[in-house]
């Protein structure tokens, strides 16, 4: 297999061929659009003459009018701003996540996955007694100790706290699934040709494998930042969320629940960037299952 | 092929008929009731759907947790105080005005009736109580004087007691005769009468409860033997609670309503739907919020106290964070008095109160502001630029413009420091005191402090200085929560929280760690029962807080609560939890 | 088989003891403490905290606090009466002899508080299993098979929908929507019950407890319908492309029968592991579905003891949760050897 050597190429053809199979999906195509205009709308946030924070007790509770979109809140805040506000906070909550799942689980799985042996069962250990937790409950139980904690990086950082508390709890799926990709991959031919000509363990395990391993990863981990979103809430529910006043949607969210009869907008629209945001996340991951997937290609020929 | 189906096919039926039989199972969690021989009601049986037979008459209380037991000496949850008075009495109670009424006893001993016996040399007093002859417990057996030299002796064992308000003035309890017994005091204690009763204490009965096991951990404290209204049917954890009516209660045609049911809903706006919805009859300690939403729904009235209880506070460390002695290490800001004052000045309290609190609060600046004990202090002015310009006065000024002041020739603290603190507040109050939060950092902000705000779990808060409590241990700058005392004596409650002992750690709440001596001499003083001298020193001391504010008294709370118009003679109260008078309940 | 089984068994034993190390110390290091706050009084004298705080065993170094938790403290003399001097034997027998100890809050022995709520998880969470699997099994199926028909688009969209909306929240619709707002013709009252496990009082009646099912397991089941049944889809859809199923199809099996026998038992197999991954749902419960629908279960018993601080309640759930966890693992690699004739252990 000489491509191997060139395998630049090759995964350039390869991903050419994923990307222009993802933008055939409609479902991924869409999901894009939204999420990109969430993501825009949100970096704009600050465009808004209102500042998010900043209360107004003339004006709370105002159904939504041209002044006020989403109408306003407990304290005569604009919502949109706080909703938009909060959004940054939720999408960095959800990218953070994954960020922290990728950078605890990729090395673990990759060093497990390509050394195998003594290795491979040592460090499987780690993510084996980490799966055997239960996880919720977990969850909670750290949500309450981190928040109390005086650790230099997450005082005063609450979207690293909840993002560390939710992604210590996830990155085994990132170990397993990077290790088992490598465990496969390790015997192909063009690493053993690397390893022949004498390249290092750690180029073969960053420059040729990772690369080729990828696609799975990304699958699953644009699936994450959903779930992360959908948990920040919850956590808000229980009150170990992000922390007022710092909107969140989360937070948003599980405020209004005691004016959901009285002031239904102040959950509809929080909730309605939750739904938009997973519910276009999942579509693209979708999207990319397919485009990465080679079956899609048989379907199409047949 | 066919054989793997079958085994699939097995593996579901297991799963099913697992499921089928744990289903079954399931009802089993209910806790036993004391087999309390003559008087229990039998079980009712009961046909309709609603839960009540034709006839029986049934209320539902919900609350958000199971109460932990019925002795509400050990915790302040509140929900064990709630049963507790629905089952137990103590010698005496209080309505909601602050009158003291007896139960347990047959009259108050006072000095005028001969039953309290004052040495004012030796600074002791003894109490003698006599107890109604006609109340028995619900099985048959008539309550004594040694139940409550047993409740006592119980209650102050070192290993297995607890410990309430004044227990440490009572020498011992000397009995005289099967109704009658005296108590021994070290003190002058004003507060005599309802120690062993009101919220915090009821009597226990010394043949049923197993002294070996202790007060803090006897079993009788969850399968209570009734000597109140109503008797413990069942408990089912987590779920509800149902009561019957005593046959056998001492006051005769009470209680009215059959059954009482203490229905566990955890989530609030499901506890608001269900009182619209006419399946919940009364929610206890009713948020203002929900007051709000349900006060215009024709199916829900609103009781509210008379007076109020708990006031709204901003607790101020004048030692420097994580240390205990104001005196060796001042708090860099909040140590200077005109600092302390200028915030007072800077809070727009009448806003919060009527915005905020949706006018079920009111603006409170004293702690001697209701019946028996009421100071003439002036109302602190909410001006913004006289606290500005007392800021600069004490040597705070902004004067690299970026909103926030630096110390510039202040008292404590270092030349160029931020005037930058953190305000936090406990999670389990709600929204409203998030947002009061959120307005005071605002309203500060106004005057040039920059706030931090956080909010904590209260038993972060308020864990003990072993355990890291950010208030024992004097790690905090300002703390919002509410405090106050029930009754009419406020010299313990005063003694817990501006006694210079109470600032030793874990001796009380003077957590600002302010010391004040003549303070503390006024307040040994009013260990007394001479009304005219208590009233005098009571106004002196409000004169002291009031110029050295350790505490920023805001406003009240409210303590109201939401139920269904059909249930009649709800009457909310300060000195104790609703079911104080659930034996007067009607239903219309 | 036998032998794979006890040697996973024996696996599992240092595993269980690690884990339970790591949460002794999570739960121990949690800021704040049993002793004042909701749980206890707030206030509390430094006499009787030190008093408490010997009661609960929490004078003794973590590591020592650990050990008399595992294995009990009646095998050496301990201070009973805070004179100093360790006198007595201990009473705690530590949870390797089954005493998990007695919860802080209300003074019962923790595994008689933990049997009054765990028969209530395992009755909601089992029947919401039940309708869980029914539903995504034949969902799946069809919407592989017809990969990109209307079917399949519009239950994608639906399972979509319902995997977007935060969990309790959608409790709280259903709510507002089925208690608040529907009301029952014939009655008159609320179409279905706001919350409880059955009517209070009223003499049992399947109708009365399925009733008070419904919601509960309608918003437990949402997000699993969806993850099992486009867990199904995907797996279905790499069985029907393998080479055996277009053997199959070419040997002239009906379409049908290729379907439905060959390939969804295949396909079936990855997620029958995935179900056995799920089964300590049934032991933990959902804290979402207990709390808005006042369900007495173990999610809200764990809740509260971590509010508490009830270290007792609080180790035992964890780690009857993490023995869970170790043996549906266990499981699942069972059924799966079963199911699957290719795989043999040994």
């Amino acid at each position: 297999m000489t491509e191997s050597f060139s395998s630049k190429k090759r995964t350039e053809t390869l991903s050419g061929m994923i990307w222009k199979r993802f933008w055939k999906h409609p479902g991924a195509v869409g999901g894009s659009i939204v999420l990109g205009a969430l993501v825009l709308a949100v970096l704009l946030a600050g465009l808004s003459p209102y500042d998010p924070q900043k209360s107004d007790l003339g004006s709370r509770f105002e159904p939504p009018s041209w002044a006020h979109p989403m109408g306003t809140d407990a304290l005569g805040r604009d919502l949109l701003t706080r909703v938009l506000y909060g959004g940054r906070i939720s999408l960095l909550v959800g990218f953070s996540v994954v960020i922290i799942a990728l950078l605890i689980g990729v090395p673990v799985g990759a060093v497990a996955g390509y050394f195998g042996g003594w290795v491979d069962n040592l460090l499987m250990r780690i993510p084996d007694t980490a799966l055997a937790l239960p996880s919720l409950l977990v969850l909670i139980l750290l949500a309450a100790i981190l928040r109390e904690l005086d650790a230099p990086l997450l005082e005063k950082n609450p979207v690293l706290t909840i993002a560390g508390v939710i992604g210590i709890l996830s990155w085994m799926f990132v170990a397993r699934l990077v290790r088992a990709t490598y465990l496969s991959i390790r015997e192909m031919d063009f690493v053993t040709a690397g390893r022949t000509l004498g390249a290092s363990d750690f180029r073969i395990i960053v420059r040729h494998i990772l690369p080729n391993a990828i696609g799975p990863i990304i699958v699953e981990n644009t699936l994450e930042i959903g779930y992360a979103i959908l948990e920040e809430s919850g956590l808000s529910f229980l009150g170990f969320g992000i922390q007022p006043p710092t909107p969140s949607w989360g937070n948003l969210l599980s405020n209004a629940q005691e004016h959901m009869t009285k002031h239904p907008w102040m959950a509809i629209f929080p909730g309605i960037m939750i739904f938009l945001a997973v519910i276009s996340i999942n579509y693209i991951g979708d999207g990319l299952r397919d485009a990465f997937d080679p079956y899609k290609v048989m379907t199409k020929s047949e | 092929m066919s054989f793997k189906k079958s085994q699939w096919g097995t593996l579901a039926t297991a799963i099913l008929v697992g499921g089928l039989f744990l289903s079954g199972c399931a009802p089993r969690a209910a806790t036993a009731v004391p087999e309390s021989g003559a008087g229990i009601t039998a079980a009712p049986e009961v046909e309709e759907p609603e839960g009540a037979t034709a006839g029986e008459s049934q209320v539902v209380i919900v609350i958000p947790e199971d109460p932990p037991n019925f002795n509400a000496s050990l915790s302040d949850t509140g929900y064990d105080a709630l049963v507790m008075e629905l089952v137990m009495l103590g010698l005496a109670d209080l309505d909601p005005e602050g009158n003291i009424f007896p139960e347990l006893a047959a009259e108050l001993p006072t000095v005028e009736n001969g039953g309290v016996i004052t040495d004012e040399e030796n600074g002791t007093m003894d109490v003698t109580w006599n107890l109604r002859p006609d109340i028995t417990w619900s099985d048959g057996t008539p309550v004594s004087s040694d139940d409550v030299i047993f409740t006592y002796e119980a209650l102050i064992d070192p290993e297995l007691g607890s410990w309430t308000q004044g227990i440490d003035y009572v020498d011992g309890i000397e009995k005289v005769d099967v109704d009658t017994f005296i108590v021994h005091y070290n003190t002058i204690y004003p507060g005599y009468l309802y120690q062993f009763g009101g919220e915090q204490m009821a009597i226990w009965p010394a043949h049923y409860c197993d002294a070996a096991q202790g007060f803090s951990q006897w079993e009788c404290a969850q399968k209570p033997l009734s000597n109140g209204p109503y008797l413990l049917e069942e408990w089912i954890v987590g779920d509800h609670l149902t009561f019957v009516r005593n046959p056998n209660y001492y006051e005769k045609g009470k209680p009215v309503i059959d059954k009482i049911i203490v229905r566990i809903v955890p989530d609030s706006s499901v506890r608001k739907t269900m009182l619209i919805n006419g399946d919940a009859d009364l929610d206890m300690w009713t948020t203002e919020g929900m007051l709000h939403d349900l006060k215009d729904e024709p199916n829900v009235e609103i009781s509210t106290s008379p007076n109020n209880r708990w006031v709204m506070r901003l607790f101020l460390n004048l030692a420097a964070r994580g240390t205990t002695d104001p005196a060796a290490t001042p708090h860099p800001i909040l140590s200077d008095v005109r600092v302390r004052k200028a915030i007072r000045m800077a809070i727009n309290v009448e806003e919060l109160s009527k915005e905020i609190f949706l006018g079920y609060s009111k603006p409170i600046w004293t702690e001697f502001f209701r019946e028996p004990y009421i100071c003439n202090i002036p109302q602190p002015k909410y001006d913004p630029e006289a606290a500005k310009a007392l800021l600069e006065e004490a040597g705070w000024s902004d004067q690299d413009g970026d909103g926030v002041r630096e110390c510039h020739g202040c008292q404590a603290a270092s030349e160029g420091d931020l005037m930058e603190m953190e305000l936090i507040t406990y999670a389990e109050y709600g929204e409203l005191l998030e947002l009061t939060q959120q307005l005071i950092g605002e309203m500060l902000g106004e005057i040039g402090m920059k706030l931090n705000l956080t909010i904590m779990e209260g038993s972060v808060m308020w864990a003990t200085s072993a355990e890291g409590g950010i208030e024992q241990t004097g790690n905090f700058d300002i703390n919002l929560w509410d405090d106050g005392f029930f009754g009419n004596n406020p010299t313990d409650f005063l003694w817990e929280l501006y006694h210079s002992a109470s600032a030793e750690p874990d001796m009380g709440w003077n957590v600002g760690r302010w010391i004040n001596p003549e303070f503390d001499t006024l307040l040994e003083q009013s260990y007394t029962l001479d009304e005219t001298v208590r009233k005098d020193l009571f106004c002196q001391m409000a004169t002291i807080l009031d110029e050295e504010v350790p505490v920023i008294l805001l406003f009240s709370a409210v303590n109201a609560e939401a139920h269904s118009a059909r249930l009649q003679g709800v009457q909310s109260t300060i000195n104790d939890l609703v079911t104080w008078n659930a034996a007067d309940w009607t239903l219309k | 088989m036998g032998q794979y089984v006890i040697r996973r068994l024996l696996q599992a034993v240092p595993l269980l003891l690690l884990v339970s190390i790591l949460l002794f110390i999570l739960v121990n290091i949690a800021p704040g403490g049993p002793l004042a706050g909701r749980g206890q009084t707030k206030h509390i004298r430094p006499e009787q905290a030190e008093i408490l705080k010997r009661q609960y065993g929490l004078d003794k170094p973590l590591a020592v606090r650990y050990v008399f938790w595992l294995i009990g403290n009646d095998w050496t003399k301990v201070d009973n009466d805070g004179d100093g001097v360790a006198e007595s034997y201990g009473q705690s027998k530590g949870i390797l002899r089954g005493d998990f100890g007695t919860s802080y809050r209300t003074r019962r022995p923790v595994l008689e508080t933990i049997g009054d709520y765990l028969p209530n998880t395992i009755y909601l969470m089992t029947i919401t299993l039940i309708i869980v699997a029914l539903l995504a099994i034949p969902v799946g199926v069809i919407s592989a098979v017809k990969q990109y028909s209307i079917f399949d688009i519009t239950v994608t969209t639906l399972s979509f929908m319902g995997q977007a909306i935060p969990e309790f929240w959608l409790g709280l619709i259903l709510i507002l929507v089925f208690y608040a707002w529907l009301k029952n013709p014939f009655t008159g009252g609320p179409l279905l019950p706001a919350g409880g496990m059955y009517t209070i009082g009223a003499p049992f009646s399947v109708w009365d407890w399925g009733k008070h099912l419904i919601l509960p397991v309608v918003m437990g089941s949402v997000g699993w319908v969806t993850w099992y049944s486009r867990f199904l889809r995907s797996s279905m859809l790499d069985v029907i492309h393998q080479d055996y199923i277009r053997t199959a199809r070419a040997k002239g099996l009906t379409e049908k029968r290729t379907l439905f026998i060959h390939a969804l038992r295949n396909a079936l197999l990855p997620l029958v592991t995935i179900f056995a991954l799920d089964l300590p749902y049934i032991v933990a419960g959902s804290l979402y579905v207990e709390i808005i629908f006042s369900w007495p279960g173990m999610g809200r018993l764990y809740y509260q003891a971590a509010m508490d601080r009830d270290y007792p309640l609080l180790m035992a759930i964890l780690i009857i949760g993490t023995a869970v966890v170790i043996l549906s693992n266990l499981l699942a690699d069972i059924v799966y050897a079963i199911l699957d004739p290719r795989i043999h252990y040994d």
